[in-house]
């Protein structure tokens, strides 16, 4: 199952169970890169620098089932004006697995705009640690940045972090983030219950809510079969 | 002809009890106004039935033809034929409508819709109640106006044929045409033969779906039971009459402190020398 596609007319770059180690990658100004990671069996360990300039767009997107430690880093550098920056990850974490995600983007000039949305499930004695930086340099102002770090804690030995981190050194400009550890909520269980879903399945409906969405973001339809295939089956 | 019965029913809500003894019967197809000022229990009882786990039963009973609905939990209480349209329906992130409304059709048929049925069933109710389709593809709830929040609650209503539907508030949020669609699709459920429970501040709603019983309740007890007439004299009155006639004291709303919140600061500005 291990393959590694690049297609360089695409534009889309597709790793499969093979995570680069030190990858960089420049998109051009006007130009944009689709960067689509999925990894199933192998180790996390990785990283992969991206820099975006003028007007440029990066598209990043990786889907994390492997039950194995590592550390993924990305690092996107917005370097020119309009530079854009949408990365989302969904990760399952299980078995007995340490992951840690650190997403972290770099604005670098005025009007740039980043979201990092990162979503996962940690379980059975699965550690799960979503963390990173957005930080707004001094004369990128107007600039918009969001972190999304979401965890739903799953069993009582397995456990969640998440670390957004905003650094800020430029007025005018928007940033927020989201972070949220913790059990499945009682109350949207209820909800779901309450329309006659048994709360095994409202739990797997609920989880799946976290994972699936990662499916919008892949092209390849064989790899989104396995994505498919993993979070159907994982749940 | 089923029957919903509530005998002796107290609840709390962290520990502090709100239902006091409710004792009410429900037919179906007859429409109860339920009544009473704020914080006496109105939605407490009516999350209590269904099986909010936010609420705990104490003590009493409560039979939908003589089975037991305390011993179930809530799913079952939903195949047993109840339907709670919530004051405030949860938001669940990442949960496409379409597939939440198939799970909840399919988990009251023994055998599930075909692909046909359902959609079949989908653009029916969503054109009865006036929403536009696409908003089935949309997340549960997520980032829906209030109004649409309560639409989509009897949209489910109508989906799944509850032989008793309680509904909590449904009209706070609706502009006056939601309300005349939302209140059109009641009195087609009161034509199949459902009872209702319904909990509304104003009289207008009431007006639509004309109940054939009223019930009061206050400091956790129903106070009062009566025909339409009671709906009328409250919306004239309020509920001071209570006190003088019935000689009950009305207590005072119960106190509705919030939990702590914590805010913290998130964004930091701060001077940083970074080499890149």
């Amino acid at each position: 199952m291990i393959r590694n596609k690049v297609r360089e007319n695409e534009k889309t770059v597709l790793y499969v169970d093979e995570i680069p180690s030190g990858a960089h990658f420049h998109v051009a100004s006007g130009e944009t890169l689709k960067i689509n990671i999925a990894c199933f069996v192998n180790d996390l360990d990785g990283k992969i620098d991206v820099d975006v300039d003028e007007n440029g767009n990066f598209e990043g997107a990786l889907a994390d089932f492997s039950n194995r430690n590592g550390k993924f880093i990305i690092n996107v550098n917005l370097n020119g004006r309009g530079a854009t920056c949408n990365w989302h990850l969904a990760s399952l974490t299980g078995g007995d697995s340490k992951k840690v995600f650190e997403t972290s983007v770099f604005h670098e000039d005025a009007e740039t705009f980043a979201l990092m949305s990162n979503y996962g499930i940690a379980r059975d004695s699965g550690k799960l640690t979503f963390t990173g930086t957005s930080h707004i340099k001094q004369g990128s102002k107007k600039t918009n940045t969001r972190q999304e770090a979401k965890i739903i804690v799953f069993d009582d030995t397995s456990d969640g972090k998440a670390l957004p981190i905003l650094k800020i050194d430029e007025n005018d400009v928007s940033a927020s983030h989201a972070a949220i550890v913790g059990r499945l909520n009682e109350q949207h269980l209820f909800y779901l219950e309450s329309r006659g879903i048994s709360e095994e399945d409202a739990k797997r409906i609920i989880s799946l809510g976290y994972l699936k969405p990662i499916e919008e973001y892949f092209s390849d339809e064989e790899t989104l079969r396995i994505i498919d295939r993993a979070i159907e089956g994982g749940i | 002809m089923s029957t919903l019965v509530i005998k002796n029913l107290h609840a709390s809500v962290k520990g502090k009890e709100i239902l006091k003894g409710v004792n009410l019967t429900l037919n179906e197809g007859e429409t109860l106004a339920l009544l009473g000022p704020n914080g006496h229990g109105k939605s407490t009882l009516l999350a209590a039935i269904m099986g909010n786990p936010a609420f705990e039963v104490t003590e009493g009973e409560i039979y939908i033809d003589g089975t037991d609905i305390l011993a179930l939990t809530p799913d079952l209480r939903s195949k047993a034929g109840l339907f709670l349209a919530m004051q405030y329906p949860a938001e669940i992130p990442g949960l496409n409508s379409a597939d939440f409304l198939k799970a909840s059709m399919n988990a009251h048929r023994e055998k599930p819709l075909t692909l046909f049925q359902f959609y079949k069933a989908l653009q029916d109710a969503y054109g009865a109640l006036g929403i536009p389709f696409e908003m089935s593809k949309r997340n549960l709830n997520e980032g829906f106006s209030g109004g649409e929040k309560k639409r989509n609650e009897i949209l489910q209503m109508k989906l799944l044929a509850p032989k008793f539907a309680m509904l909590d508030e449904i009209d706070s949020g609706l502009d006056v045409d939601a309300m005349v669609t939302v209140a059109d699709e009641i009195k087609k459920q009161q034509e199949r033969g459902a009872g209702f429970l319904v909990i509304s501040h104003y009289a207008r709603l009431y007006n639509m779906i004309n109940p054939t019983r009223a019930a009061v309740l206050v400091n956790g007890r129903i106070a009062v039971e009566g025909g339409p007439e009671l709906v009328e004299r409250i919306d004239k009155e309020g509920y001071e009459w209570i006190k003088r006639e019935l000689g009950i004291n009305v207590e005072k709303e119960v106190d509705g402190s919030m939990n702590t919140v914590s805010i913290g600061a998130c964004g930091t500005k701060v001077k940083i020398n970074d080499k890149k």
